[in-house]
C-alpha cells in the first residue's frame, strides 16, 4: 500500500510540473483550425525571411530610450488604455492587441512607470492565453520583476523574450498571420508614440526618427501581403499600411560616406560611425504622417 | 511512509529549482554582465560545429540600427567551447563597420560598442574564432 502511495505521489508531482508553462512543450498544444494558414498562401515568405522582417522593425524600448534620452517626461495618454482585452473575440483582434499591449509595456518600462504595467501585463496575459501562447510569458516572474521595480534589465529580458518566443511559435506553428499582426501592431503603437510626442515636444532627432521609419515600411507590407485577402480585417489593415506608405513616398533619405574610427576604452572596442544617414522630409510631409498613424492606430484600436 | 514524504519533499524542491531556470544561464549570465548603462533589446544564441574550411563567418543575420543610438554588443562563450564567440557587422553595401575580431594581431573583443550615425538594417555575423566548434550568445543592447 505504502508502495502505491509513494508511485501515486511521484505522479502527482510530475503531473504538476508538467502542466507549469515551459517553452519546451510546444508540441503538446494542438490549435484549432480556424488559426491555420493553407501552405500555398504563405509561400511569399519562408520563416527565415519573416524572422528577419521582425528583427527590422524599430523596438518599442528603443523610441521610448530615444524619448527618454531627449528628456520628455512620461505621458499615460500616449497608451492604448482604452482596450479591453475581455473584449477581443477574434484571433485577429487578440494578436494586433497584443502587439499594441506589447509597446506600451516597453514605454512603462523604460520610464519604469512598473506599477502602472500591472493592469496592462493582465491584458496581455488574457490576449496571449487567447491565442494559446500563454505559455511563453512568464507572467508571475514579470510581475515581481515590475512590482518590486528591483531590476530594469531582467525586466526588459523577460519581456521581450517572451514576444520573441510568443513570434517564433506562431510563425513556426503555421499561424504566421497572427505573427504579423502582433509586429505590425508593436509597430503602429511604436509609431503613434513617436509622432505624437512629436507634436508636443518637436525634435530633430526624433523628427529623422519618423521619417527613418521609410526604411522599415517596406519590410512590414510584405509581411501583411500574404494575408491581405485573407479576410476583410486583413484587407482594411493592409490598405492603411499602404495609406502610410503612400505618406512616406517623396520622403527621401540620402547618405554621406565616411570610414568608421575605432578605439579602445577600457578593454572594449568602441566604434563611432562617420558616415551618416540623411532625412528631407518637409513639414508638410511630417504633418501627413503624424495625421494619418493617429487615424489609424486610433481606428484600430477603437474597433477592439 | 515518512521516507515517502522526504523523498517527494526532494522532486518537489527539484521541481521548483528547474522550473525556475527556464531561461539559459549563459542568456541571462551576458544579459546581466551587459552592465548597468545598458538595456537589453535582443540576443542571438549561436551553437556552430567545426568548419570544414576556413571562410566566411557562418551564422548570419540582421537587424535595424538606428541614428544618434549608441549600441552594445557583448559576446560570451560556453565554457566548453573550443573557440571564442566572435561578431562582424557589415552595412547595406557590405562593408564592414564593426568587427570584434582582428585576424592580423589576433585580438579578439568580448565587448563592443557601437555609435551609430547611419540608420539601416546591417548584416551580423557571428561564428566561433578559426571556424571551431562552440556555443555562445551575443546579447545586444543600448547604452545610455
Amino acid at each position: 500500500m505504502k508502495g502505491r502511495s509513494f508511485i501515486f505521489l511521484v505522479f502527482l508531482v510530475f503531473v504538476c510540473f508538467s502542466c507549469r508553462n515551459s517553452s519546451n512543450k510546444n508540441s503538446k498544444f494542438v490549435f484549432p483550425e480556424a488559426d491555420s494558414i493553407p501552405v500555398g498562401e504563405e509561400e511569399k515568405l519562408s520563416t527565415e525571411a519573416i524572422e528577419e522582417i521582425a528583427r527590422n522593425i524599430s523596438s518599442p524600448v528603443e523610441i521610448a530610450n530615444l524619448l527618454q534620452s531627449l528628456a520628455v517626461p512620461f505621458s499615460p495618454d500616449y497608451l492604448a488604455s482604452s482596450i479591453d482585452a475581455n473584449k477581443q473575440t477574434t484571433s485577429f483582434d487578440k494578436a494586433f492587441t497584443l502587439g499594441i499591449l506589447g509597446a506600451d509595456l516597453g514605454y512603462l518600462n523604460m520610464y519604469e512607470k512598473t506599477n502602472s504595467s500591472i493592469d496592462i501585463l493582465s491584458s496581455i496575459r488574457k490576449l496571449a492565453e487567447g491565442i494559446r501562447v500563454g505559455q511563453f510569458f512568464d507572467f508571475e516572474t514579470i510581475k515581481r520583476l515590475s512590482l518590486n521595480k528591483s531590476n530594469l534589465d531582467s525586466l526588459l529580458f523577460l519581456s521581450i523574450d517572451s514576444y520573441t518566443q510568443i513570434d517564433k511559435y506562431l510563425r513556426e506553428n503555421d499561424r504566421g498571420q497572427l505573427s504579423a499582426l502582433m509586429i505590425i501592431g508593436v509597430w503602429i503603437e511604436g509609431q503613434f508614440l513617436a509622432t505624437q510626442v512629436m507634436t508636443e515636444y518637436p525634435d530633430p532627432v526624433l523628427r529623422d526618427r519618423i521619417g527613418e521609419q521609410k526604411i522599415i515600411l517596406n519590410d512590414l507590407l510584405m509581411l501583411a501581403n500574404p494575408y491581405c485577402n485573407r479576410d476583410p480585417e486583413f484587407g482594411v489593415l493592409c490598405k492603411d499600411l499602404q495609406d502610410i506608405k503612400e505618406k512616406y513616398r517623396e520622403i527621401r533619405i540620402t547618405y554621406t560616406l565616411g570610414e568608421p574610427v575605432s578605439r579602445e576604452v577600457n578593454g572594449a572596442l568602441v566604434v563611432e560611425q562617420t558616415e551618416t544617414s540623411v532625412v528631407e522630409m518637409t513639414d508638410e510631409q511630417l504633418a501627413g504622417i503624424i495625421d494619418i498613424t493617429k487615424t489609424i492606430r486610433n481606428k484600430l484600436i477603437a474597433n477592439n | 511512509m515518512k521516507k515517502h514524504f522526504i523523498a517527494l519533499l526532494v522532486l518537489l524542491s527539484a521541481g521548483f529549482i528547474l522550473y525556475g531556470q527556464t531561461t539559459d544561464p549563459l542568456v541571462s549570465n551576458c544579459v546581466m554582465n551587459a552592465g548597468p548603462d545598458s538595456k537589453y533589446l535582443k540576443d542571438f544564441r549561436i551553437q556552430l560545429a567545426k568548419a570544414p574550411a576556413a571562410g566566411e563567418l557562418r551564422y548570419k543575420t540582421q537587424m535595424s540600427f538606428w541614428k544618434n543610438t549608441k549600441y552594445k554588443f557583448s559576446l560570451c562563450t560556453a565554457e566548453d567551447s573550443k573557440g571564442e564567440l566572435i561578431l562582424t557587422i557589415k552595412n547595406d553595401a557590405n562593408q564592414v563597420v564593426l568587427s570584434s575580431y582582428n585576424p592580423k594581431t589576433g585580438k579578439t573583443y568580448k565587448s563592443l560598442e557601437f555609435v551609430c550615425n547611419r540608420s539601416g538594417i546591417y548584416k551580423l555575423n557571428y561564428d566561433f574564432k578559426d571556424g571551431q566548434q562552440g556555443s555562445g550568445v551575443g546579447v545586444i543592447s543600448m547604452v545610455k
